[in-house]
C-alpha cells in the first residue's frame, strides 16, 4: 500500500481552515458556490484523513512529525504535525463524520438567511479539531482546543436572535432556555476548564521543559520523578491537567453545559456530539496517559496514579449519572446530550483502568478509543435522525412526535441501526467496544466501578428504547394528529439528509460485522505504539473468568434495560404516567432525574448566584466607599479645614457666617482645592528640580 | 539613512499638530488626514527604524538640553517594539476620530456655523498628536526627567483639554473628571518625580542608565517604592484605580484606547527604569506587587460584571486587564517580562479595538446602557464582529495575539512558582483561573448587546447600521495586525529577547 508523505497531514486543517475563510469569499460569487464550496473544503479534509490509514498497516513507520521552528525565544518551540495510530484514528473519526454532517446540513440549513456564518464556523470547528488532533506540542493542541470552544459558542448559540421557536427547555414549570445563553454557558464552563488546564501545562512545562508531545514521553522518566520530590506536586498538575477533559467531554462535575448544547441546529449537535468538541477530552486524557502510566508504573511515581483513579471515577460516575437524566428527558435532542455525556464516560472510564492494573493497559486503552471511534458513527447517525424527526414532527418534545415509523420508514431504520449500536446490541459496534470496557474494567478486579458500568448498561438500553418507542412507535400524538390535518408535509425530508443518515447507517453496519477483528487492529496499533515505541510495560494478566462472562452479563443487563421500556413506550401495555404517579418511589425518582440531580440548579444557585452577589457587592462595599474618599473626602479636607477656621472666627466674634456655594458647584470647588494640595507637592517637587539645575548653571 | 530618525518620530506629531493649529480654518475637514498620515508617515519610520535594530544595531541620537538634563533618544529591541504598537494605535484611532469627532461636535455643540465647527473640529486634530509625541517620548527617552515631561505632557495637553472639550456629560461635569484625570496623572507623575529625586541625590545623574549604580544601596527601596506607587497610580491598581471608570467614560470613544496605552505605558516604564537596572533590589517587591496586580484582576473583572454602561465596562476591563501585565512583570522572570510587556501591547489593541467599538455603538444608536441593547447583530454585523474580535484578544483567545502573550506570561510566572515560592504557584494558579472571569464577562457582554431580541426602540429606528467605512476598517485592521502578531509572535519577541534575554 503506498504511503503518503507525513506533510499531508497538514492538508487536514489547513483545507477547512482554508474554506472557512474562502466562504465569504465565495458567497459574494454565488451562494450555490459557497455551499459547494464549503462541503468540498472538508471532503478535501477528510480525504487527506483518509490518505494517512495506510500508515496503521506500517505500524513500524510510526511514529511521524513534521514541524518548522515557531518560536524561538524566549521559548523554543517546534510546530507540526503528530501522525501515530492515535492521531490517524481520531483525524479520520473527525474528518469522515463531520464531511458526512456538512452533507446533511446541505439539506437541513437549506434556505437560511445565515448560511455564510454557518458554513464557516463549520468549518473552522471541523478544521480546529484536526488541529487538535494532529499537533505535535500541546500548545497547539491547547490552540486548536480553544478554537474548538469558541466554534461551539458560535454554532450553538447560530441562532442568535433567540426567538421562540429555538427555544429549548419547558415545557412549564421547566424553563426555557435560549440558544443565545447555551452558547455562552457552553463557553463559559469548557472555559474554565480550559485555562485550570494550561496551568497544567504550564506546571508540565516548568520540569519538563519541552511542549512536544514525543519529547513529553521519552523524558518523562526524568522529569516526573523530579517533580514527585515536591509532595502534592504532580497531584496539583493532574487535577488541573484533567479539569479540561472534565469540562470540554463534559464529564461530571463539569457536564451541565451538554445537555444545553443542542440548542443550535441538528447538524451542530451531531458535529459536537460525535466528531468533534466532547471527543476532545477523550482524545487528551489519551494522549496524556502514557505519561502518567510510565510515572506510575515505572518510575513508582505513587501520585502518578491518581490520574487513572481520577478519570475511572469520574467517567463511572458520569456514566451513571446522565444515564438516569435520559430516562425522563422529554426532548429528543436532550435524551440524545444525556446519553452522550453517558457514552463519554465510558470512554473516560475505560482509560482510566488502563492505569488501575500493569496488565490492563492495552485492553483499556482500545475500549476506549474503540468506544469514541464507534460512538461517532452511531451518534452521529442518531442526532442527525433526531434532526430529520424534529423537522417533520415540528416539535422538539418526543410526547408530541409517535408513530412516525410508518411517516418515516429510512430514518427509522437508520436510527434503529444506531439505537441498537448505542444499546450495545450485537453485533453491532457499540457492543463490541462496550464489551471490551467492561472486560477492562472486571479485569482490574475493581468491582464498584464494574458494577456502575453494568448498571448503566441497563438504563442506556432502558432510555434508548424509550426515546425510539416514543418518537416512531406508540400511538399517534395529538401534534401529528394536528400536523396530518393540516396537510403538513409528513414524511422523509431533504435527500442528502436522508443519504448522510443512511450512509452511517451503513457504516455501522459494516463495522458492526468487523467488529472484533477491527478491535484486535486497533489494539494492535496501540500496543505497537505504547509498548514497542514508547517501552511501557506490559504484562498479561491471566484470568480465571470465561470469557462469555462479560459478554452474556452485557447483553442481559440490555435485555433487562429494553424489557421494561418496550411494555411502557412500544407495545403500550403499561402507562409511564399512571405507574409515576401511583408510586412515591418514582414520582420522587422522576422528579429527581428530571431536575438533573439538581446539579445544575445547585451550579445556578452557587456559581451564577455567587458572582452576581459578588459583582453587586464590589460596586456598592468597596468601589462607591473607595470612591467617596479619593474624590469626595479627600477634596473636602481643606474645605473643612476653611469651614472650621470660619466656625471658630464666628464664635469668637459671635457672627455666623453663610455662605453656601450653589450645590451643583461645590463638587467642582471641593475636587479643584483638594487636588490643589497635590499641586503643591508637585510645586515644591518642581522647585527642587530648578533649584538642582540652577545650581548647575551657577555652579558650585 | 534617514536623519535623525527618533527625533522625526517624537517631533512630528507634535508639527503636524501645531501646523493645524495655524491653518485650523482652512484645514477643516482635512486635519484628521493630516494628523493620520503624519502618524503614518511615522509608523513607516518607526518599521524601518525597527528592521535596523532587528539586525543588531541599536539607534542612540543625542539632544542635550543641559548637562544633567536631555532629551536623549534610544531605540532598542524593547522600545521599539512598544513604540510601533502604540503608535499603530493612534494612527488607527485618527483615522476612527475623524467621523467619531463630527459627531461629538454636533452632539456637544449643536448646530454651528462653518467657521466654528472648523475651530472645534481642527482643535481635537491639534490635540490628538500629542499623544503620540508623549508615547513615542516615553519609549525612547534615556533621561528620567525627560521621560517624566512626556508623560506629564501626555497629561495635560491631550488628556485633559480633549476630555474637558469634547467629553459626554455636561459641561460642569465634564470639566470636573477632566481636572480628575488631571489630578490623578499629576499626582502619580509627581510622587515618581520624587523617586527620580531621591535617586539624583545619591547618583547624580538623571540617567535611567545610572539607576543600576544605586543597586544595593539602601535608599534604592525608597526610590523603587515612590516610583512604584506613582506608577501604580497610572496603572490604576487596586486602591489606586477609582478614577478610570469615571475617566473612561467621560472621554470621547475615540480615544479611550489611547487612555488605556496611557495607563497601560507605565508597565513599560517599571521595565526600563526599576527592573532592567535594579533587577536584584526589585525582588523584594515582587510578591507584593502579584498580589496586589492578582486582587486589581478579580477585582476589575467583578466590576466590569457590574456595569451596564458600555464605557464603563470597558473601562472597568481596563483596570483588570492591565493587571495582567503587571503580574507578569512582577514575577521577573525573562518569559513573565516578555510576556508581560507583549500583553500590553495586546491589550491596547484589543482595548482599542472594544472601545472603538463601543464607540461605534453610540455613534450609531445614540445608547450607551447595556440594558437597552441586545439583538443589535442584527443591524450592525460589522460592529459586533468588531466587538467579539476585541472581546476575543482581551479574553486571550487563539488567533489573537493576546493568547501567545498569556501563554508565556504565565510559563515565566509558573516556572517561578514551581521553582521559587509556593505562594507565587498560589497566585499563579488564581491569576490562572482569573482569565476564565474575561471570558465570562467579554462573551456575556457579546450576549447583551448584540444577541436576543432587539428593544422596539431599536427594532424601529430604521438608521441603526453598521457605522461608515472610515470607522470600521481600522478597527478591523487593528484586529487583523493582532492576530498576524498572534501567529507569527516572532516579530515582536525576538526585539523584545534583544534587550531582555541578556539581563534577565
Amino acid at each position: 500500500m503506498m504511503l503518503v508523505p507525513v506533510e499531508v497531514a497538514w492538508l487536514c486543517f489547513l483545507f477547512p481552515f482554508a474554506g472557512a475563510l474562502l466562504s465569504p469569499v465565495l458567497a459574494r460569487i454565488h451562494p450555490g458556490l459557497r455551499d459547494y464550496g464549503a462541503l468540498f473544503f472538508s471532503f478535501l479534509g477528510a480525504l487527506c484523513s483518509l490518505m494517512l490509514v495506510p500508515y496503521l498497516f506500517h505500524l513500524d513507520k510510526l511514529p511521524l512529525e513534521s514541524a518548522f521552528v515557531w518560536l524561538t525565544v524566549p521559548i523554543e518551540l517546534n510546530v507540526g504535525v503528530l501522525v501515530d495510530p492515535l492521531s490517524i484514528v481520531m483525524a479520520n473519526v473527525v474528518a469522515v463524520i463531520s464531511f458526512v454532517i456538512m452533507v446533511y446540513s446541505l439539506g437541513y440549513m437549506k434556505g437560511d438567511p445565515c448560511l455564510t456564518r454557518w458554513w464557516m464556523w463549520m468549518n473552522l470547528f471541523i478544521g480546529s479539531m484536526l488541529l487538535l488532533v494532529l499537533s505535535n506540542n500541546l500548545l497547539f493542541l491547547f490552540i486548536g482546543w480553544k478554537l474548538v470552544g469558541l466554534c461551539s459558542w458560535g454554532l450553538i448559540g447560530f441562532y442568535y436572535k433567540d426567538e421562540r421557536k429555538y427555544w429549548i427547555g419547558g415545557p412549564p414549570p421547566t424553563k426555557y432556555t435560549v440558544p443565545s445563553h447555551c452558547g455562552l454557558k457552553a463557553m463559559v464552563v469548557t472555559s474554565m476548564g480550559d485555562v485550570l488546564m494550561l496551568g497544567g501545562i504550564l506546571i508540565m512545562y516548568a520540569y519538563a521543559g519541552t511542549l512536544n508531545i514525543l519529547e513529553l514521553y521519552e523524558t518523562s522518566a526524568v522529569w516526573l520523578p523530579e517533580m514527585a520530590k515536591s509532595s502534592g506536586l504532580i497531584l496539583l498538575m493532574t487535577s488541573m491537567l484533567l479539569m479540561g477533559p472534565i469540562g470540554k467531554s463534559a464529564q461530571f462535575p463539569l457536564h451541565e453545559w451538554l445537555p444545553e448544547a443542542m440548542a443550535g441546529p441538528g447538524p451542530v449537535s451531531a458535529l459536537i456530539h460525535a466528531a468533534t468538541m466532547v471527543k476532545s477530552g477523550v482524545y487528551m486524557v489519551a494522549r496524556l496517559l502514557p505519561i502518567f502510566f510510565y510515572g506510575y508504573w515505572v518510575s513508582g511515581c505513587i501520585e502518578a496514579s491518581y490520574f487513572f483513579i481520577i478519570i475511572a471515577w469520574v467517567g463511572a460516575i458520569t456514566a451513571f449519572v446522565a444515564a438516569t437524566q435520559g430516562m425522563t428527558a422529554l426532548e429528543l435532542k436532550k435524551a440524545l446530550a444525556f446519553s452522550t455525556v453517558s457514552q463519554i464516560g465510558y470512554m473516560m472510564l475505560a482509560l482510566g483502568v488502563a492505569g488501575l492494573t500493569i496488565s490492563s493497559l492495552e485492553g483499556g486503552f482500545t475500549s476506549g478509543i474503540f468506544h469514541l471511534f464507534n460512538h461517532a458513527m452511531f451518534k452521529a447517525c442518531l442526532f442527525l435522525c433526531a434532526g430529520s424527526v424534529i423537522h417533520t414532527a415540528h416539535s422538539i418534545y418526543m410526547n408530541d412526535m409517535g408513530a412516525i415509523k410508518k411517516f418515516m420508514p429510512f430514518t427509522w431504520i437508520f436510527m434503529l441501526i444506531a439505537a441498537l449500536s448505542l444499546m450495545g446490541v450485537p453485533p453491532f459496534p457499540g457492543f463490541w467496544s462496550k464489551d471490551a470496557i467492561l472486560a477492562s474494567c472486571l479485569a482490574t478486579n475493581n468491582y464498584p466501578l464494574f458494577a456502575l458500568a453494568l448498571v448503566t448498561v441497563v438504563i442506556t438500553a432502558f432510555y434508548t428504547t424509550r426515546f425510539f418507542g416514543m418518537t416512531f412507535h406508540g400511538r399517534a400524538s395529538k401534534n401529528m394528529e394536528k400536523l396530518k390535518k393540516k396537510g403538513a408535509h409528513l414524511g422523509e425530508v431533504h435527500i442528502t439528509m436522508v443519504v448522510a443518515c443512511g450512509a452511517l447507517a451503513i457504516l455501522i453496519f459494516i463495522f458492526g460485522l468487523v467488529g472484533l477483528s477491527l478491535e484486535h487492529f486497533f489494539g494492535h496499533g496501540f500496543e505497537h505504539t505504547l509498548i514497542e515505541k514508547l517501552h511501557l510495560p506490559l504484562e498479561h494478566a491471566a484470568h480465571a473468568m470465561s470469557p462469555w462472562l462479560v459478554p452474556l452479563l452485557s447483553v442481559a443487563s440490555v435485555v433487562i434495560g429494553i424489557v421494561p421500556a418496550y411494555l411502557l413506550y412500544f407495545s403500550g401495555r403499561l402507562d409511564p404516567k399512571s405507574i409515576v404517579e401511583r408510586y412515591a418511589v418514582m414520582r420522587m425518582l422522576h422528579k429527581f432525574f428530571w431536575n438533573r440531580w439538581y446539579i445544575d440548579s445547585f451550579y445556578f444557585m452557587f456559581f451564577v448566584g455567587g458572582v452576581t452577589k459578588l459583582y453587586t457587592f464590589v460596586p456598592k462595599y468597596i468601589e462607591s466607599p473607595l470612591d467617596k474618599f479619593f474624590h469626595k473626602i479627600i477634596p473636602s479636607i481643606p474645605g473643612r479645614l476653611y469651614g472650621s477656621g470660619r466656625d471658630v472666627l464666628a464664635s469668637r466674634y459671635g457672627q455666623e457666617v453663610v455662605t453656601e456655594a450653589p450645590a451643583e458647584r461645590q463638587p467642582v470647588v471641593g475636587i479643584s482645592l483638594g487636588y490643589a494640595l497635590l499641586l503643591v507637592l508637585l510645586c515644591i517637587a518642581l522647585y527642587l528640580v530648578a533649584m538642582l539645575i540652577r545650581g548647575w548653571l551657577i555652579g558650585p | 539613512m534617514i536623519p535623525h530618525i527618533l527625533l522625526q518620530i517624537v517631533l512630528m506629531p507634535a508639527i503636524a499638530a501645531i501646523l493645524i493649529f495655524l491653518t485650523r480654518y482652512r484645514t477643516g475637514r482635512r486635519a484628521g488626514f493630516i494628523a493620520g498620515g503624519t502618524l503614518l508617515y511615522t509608523t513607516a519610520l518607526l518599521l524601518i527604524a525597527a528592521n535596523r535594530i532587528y539586525h543588531g544595531e541599536i539607534i542612540f541620537e543625542e539632544y542635550p538640553f543641559a548637562e544633567i538634563v536631555n532629551f536623549n533618544l534610544l531605540a532598542d529591541g524593547l522600545s521599539i517594539a512598544i513604540a510601533i504598537i502604540m503608535n499603530l494605535c493612534c494612527v488607527v484611532l485618527a483615522f476612527y476620530s475623524i467621523h467619531y469627532v463630527d459627531h461629538r461636535i454636533e452632539v456637544i455643540y449643536g448646530d454651528v456655523d462653518e467657521r466654528t465647527w472648523r475651530m472645534y473640529y481642527t482643535r481635537f486634530f491639534f490635540l490628538f498628536p500629542f499623544f503620540a509625541t508623549g508615547f513615542m517620548g516615553i519609549a525612547f527617552s534615556t533621561n528620567l526627567l525627560a521621560m517624566y515631561f512626556f508623560m506629564e505632557l501626555l497629561t495635560i495637553i491631550p488628556l485633559y483639554f480633549i476630555m474637558a472639550q469634547f467629553g459626554y456629560s455636561d459641561f460642569i461635569e465634564r470639566y470636573k473628571v477632566a481636572l480628575m484625570c488631571l489630578f490623578w496623572g499629576v499626582a502619580g507623575a509627581t510622587v515618581f518625580l520624587m523617586g527620580i529625586l531621591l535617586a539624583y541625590t545619591h547618583t547624580g545623574s538623571f540617567e535611567i542608565a545610572s539607576l543600576s549604580t544605586l543597586s544595593g544601596d539602601p535608599v534604592v527601596t525608597w526610590v523603587i517604592l515612590l516610583m512604584l506607587i506613582g506608577l501604580f497610580s497610572k496603572l490604576a491598581i487596586f486602591p489606586l484605580h477609582v478614577w478610570m471608570p469615571w475617566v473612561h467614560a467621560e472621554h470621547p470613544t475615540c480615544i479611550a484606547g489611547l487612555l488605556a496605552v496611557y495607563a497601560n505605558i507605565a508597565v513599560y516604564v517599571m521595565v526600563r527604569v526599576l527592573i532592567l537596572p535594579l533587577h536584584d533590589d526589585f525582588k523584594v517587591f515582587s510578591i507584593p506587587i502579584m498580589v496586589l496586580a492578582l486582587i486589581t484582576m478579580v477585582y476589575g473583572s467583578l466590576l466590569a460584571m457590574a456595569q451596564n454602561d458600555v464605557k464603563r465596562f470597558a473601562a472597568c476591563s481596563t483596570i483588570s486587564q492591565i493587571s495582567y501585565s503587571v503580574i507578569g512583570v512582577a514575577a521577573l522572570t525573562v518569559w513573565s517580562v516578555e510576556g508581560g510587556l507583549f500583553f500590553f501591547l495586546c491589550h491596547i489593541m484589543g482595548k482599542g479595538i472594544l472601545f472603538s467599538t463601543a464607540g461605534m455603538l453610540v455613534y450609531m444608536t445614540g445608547v450607551r446602557d447595556i440594558r437597552k441593547m441586545g439583538g443589535l447583530a442584527a443591524k450592525m454585523p460589522i460592529t459586533a464582529i468588531c466587538w467579539t474580535m476585541g472581546a476575543m484578544s482581551l479574553s486571550g483567545l487563539p488567533p489573537f495575539s493576546t493568547f501567545v502573550a498569556e501563554w508565556i506570561m504565565f510559563t515565566g510566572i509558573f516556572m517561578h512558582g514551581t521553582h521559587g515560592p509556593s505562594i507565587v504557584l498560589i497566585i499563579a494558579i488564581l491569576a490562572i483561573t482569573a482569565v476564565g472571569l474575561t471570558i465570562a464577562y467579554t462573551f456575556w457582554s457579546i450576549k447583551r448587546i448584540f444577541f436576543g431580541p432587539m428593544s422596539p426602540e431599536l427594532a424601529n429606528n430604521d438608521k441603526i447600521a453598521d457605522p461608515p467605512v472610515l470607522m470600521w476598517l481600522p478597527i478591523l485592521l487593528l484586529g487583523v495586525v493582532s492576530i498576524c502578531l498572534g501567529l507569527y509572535p516572532r516579530l515582536i519577541l525576538d526585539l523584545f529577547h534583544l534587550v531582555l534575554g541578556g539581563i534577565l
